[in-house]
């Protein structure tokens, strides 16, 4: 990077700290540090949901994802806004009229201590480590295409953020969130204006979406339906995104304290539910000019050279294998052929392009192929759009979109270090040690985050010494766990009738049933795509505890009188 | 349980439910569009 670019990326940085100290000044007590008083207004919820669902790899995986295998992703959200308005029926109005602090001090109202515990653990386990994992994910990309040493970026991207977040508490990640966005929306708008000022004279957007069509890149809607019926295995589809996605974000936005904390902090009902509703109309069409982003890089790279793999660290470790003197072969032959298809991109000769397409996919395979032979990573998805950032976009700019990828991992990572904190400190620490004074709690509080924000940088860290096995892992944790988590809400809240030990002796054996669903689908036996295990679990949760209650009358049923 | 007290009011609207028929409806816009686009350009 050059000089200009780290005063842009060190500035920016450095000022988002300061207006979060600056900002993050609130009364001392749990009110204060985790719920900011609850004087949000609708608009610092919107950006703050936003901001805590968009980590650092939505900005660099997204448009990669549009680059190889086109725009179908956005399916994935369409879920989102019809459980927005779910959440606001029901959850917002349950959750504000209890005054809780952590979604499951509500399970413990409804039903016992014991759902409570279970259900805050399961969050605790699975998003401390998940968000080792995306601290981890952008740093690995970062260090590798700029030569960073992987332990400090793991502690500048997970690290700094604990200054502010630590101190300040719920506002302070509210307000920076709020700052955080404003940048990364506007990096995010240069970096699409300069892909577009960077296209040959006469390739304005319109072309370029007929040329990313031509490639296949605008398959945005797919139904997963073909002549052998519907494909369950199919990730990202109308029904997987509609259903699929619908009881995932259900999941996410009404049970994940990371985000139920955000909208807690609302000033009332009305605020909380307005930020909510903004997501649901905001989010599909942010998600798709991002995905846009990348079949615009698509164009770009039809009338520029591309790299034969995007991830040159990868490159350089088989320049040192013992695929050396073949590599040096292919780069040559691979050169030869990217220079010819520039050319025959405006000639007539359609049938020699397809050729030289051909020719080209076929180096890009086998260098892949090699890199998987030596036992590197061979998906350069996430290195898409960083890569052309770094080659084609001038000095200073490279890092504003550099500052843009921390940024949005701090956002992500303090609303989750502040939840993470004040589910230990409310659903165990509160509830299981002695009581003690509102000040000792404040400055547990504080050091709760801390400690939860080391262990995150750990995490990071032990994921990059393991590789791909802890991501995975982590990533099939939480596909795992959130459809039994929301089948419990949902009985909390439609299933009066059902109590505290059916629908947690249910949420234990349908958890052993998806894990088991899991097992048979990672073997092939069952194709089922991970999005439905969110289904599975929640009716499951719902189905059984139902049967369970109407089997054995005798068990308790908790607060039934409740409203 | 969605009793609407008047700190609960929907701004813009008489109701909340206009604005989750809006949500609704524009998803269901954007899901056409975005059909058109695949077709228009595939």
């Amino acid at each position: 990077m050059s000089r200009p670019d780290w005063i842009v990326l060190v500035l920016t940085l450095l000022g988002i700290i300061a207006y979060g100290l600056y900002k993050g000044r609130t009364s001392r007590d749990l009110d204060g540090y985790f719920l900011a008083n609850r004087m949000v207004p609708w608009y610092m919820v919107l950006l703050g949901i936003m901001g805590t669902q968009a980590s650092a790899v939505t900005f660099l995986s997204a448009p990669g994802q549009a680059y190889t295998q086109g725009m179908g992703f956005v399916q994935y959200y369409f879920g989102l806004p019809l459980a927005m308005v779910v959440l606001c029926i029901t959850f917002v109005p349950a959750f504000h009229r209890l005054k809780i602090y952590t979604a499951y001090e509500f399970l413990e109202q409804r039903f016992d201590l014991k759902t409570r515990t279970l259900t805050s653990f399961l969050f605790l386990l699975q998003r401390g480590l998940s968000t080792g994992i995306s601290i981890s994910a952008p740093s690995i990309i970062l260090s590798s295409l700029l030569g960073w040493d992987i332990v400090w970026t793991n502690i500048f991207m997970g690290g700094l953020l604990i200054i502010y977040t630590m101190t300040g508490g719920a506002k302070a990640v509210a307000y920076t969130q709020q700052l955080q966005l404003i940048i990364i929306f506007g990096g995010m708008f240069i970096a699409g204006y300069m892909v577009i000022h960077r296209l040959p004279e006469g390739v304005g957007i319109s072309e370029a979406l007929h040329i990313g069509g031509k490639a296949g890149k605008l398959n945005i809607i797919t139904t997963g339906i073909s002549s052998k019926g519907f494909d369950w295995n199919d990730r990202y589809n109308l029904f997987s995104g509609i259903i699929g996605g619908f009881f995932l974000a259900l999941s996410y936005f009404g049970t994940d304290q990371s985000q139920v904390g955000r909208y807690l902090t609302a000033r009332s009902v009305t605020e909380s539910r307005l930020g909510l509703l903004m997501n649901g109309l905001v989010k599909v069409p942010m998600q798709f000019l991002i995905l846009l982003l990348g079949v615009l890089v698509f164009t770009f790279y039809q009338f520029n050279k591309e790299p034969v793999f995007f991830n040159k660290s990868q490159i350089d470790l088989l320049a040192s294998s013992k695929y050396k003197d073949s590599l040096v072969v292919l780069e040559k032959a691979y050169e030869a052929t990217e220079s010819a298809r520039i050319v025959s991109q405006s000639s007539p000769q359609q049938q020699q392009l397809k050729a030289i397409e051909e020719k080209k996919a076929g180096y890009k395979a086998t260098v892949k192929r090699w890199l998987k032979d030596i036992g590197a990573d061979n998906n350069d998805t996430n290195y898409i759009f960083l890569r052309f950032v770094v080659d084609y976009l001038p000095k200073g700019l490279v890092g504003l979109l550099i500052a843009v990828i921390f940024l949005a991992a701090w956002g992500s990572i303090a609303a989750t270090l502040n939840s993470l904190a004040s589910c230990t400190i409310v659903d165990f620490h509160k509830r299981y040690a002695r009581p003690t004074s509102k000040e000792k709690e404040y400055r547990l509080s504080r050091m709760y985050t801390l400690f939860w924000g080391i262990f995150c940088v750990a995490v990071a860290q032990l994921a990059y010494n393991l590789g791909n096995s802890l991501i995975e892992a982590v990533n099939v944790l939480g596909s795992l766990f959130y459809g039994v988590i929301l089948g419990i809400f949902l009985v909390a809240f439609y299933r009066k009738r059902v109590g505290a030990t059916a629908v947690f002796i249910s949420a234990i054996i349908v958890e052993a049933g998806v894990i088991f669903l899991n097992i048979l689908s990672k073997k092939g036996i069952v194709p089922l795509s991970f999005l439905w295990f969110n289904v599975v679990g929640a009716i499951g949760v719902i189905l059984l505890s139902e049967v369970i209650q109407i089997c054995s009358p005798k068990l308790n049923i908790r607060d039934k009188d409740k409203p | 349980m969605t009793e609407e007290t008047q700190e609960d009011e929907a701004p813009l609207f008489k109701r909340w439910s206009v604005w989750y028929t809006l949500v609704i409806g524009f998803l269901i816009l954007l899901i056409l569009v975005f059909y058109f686009i695949t077709k228009k350009f595939s």
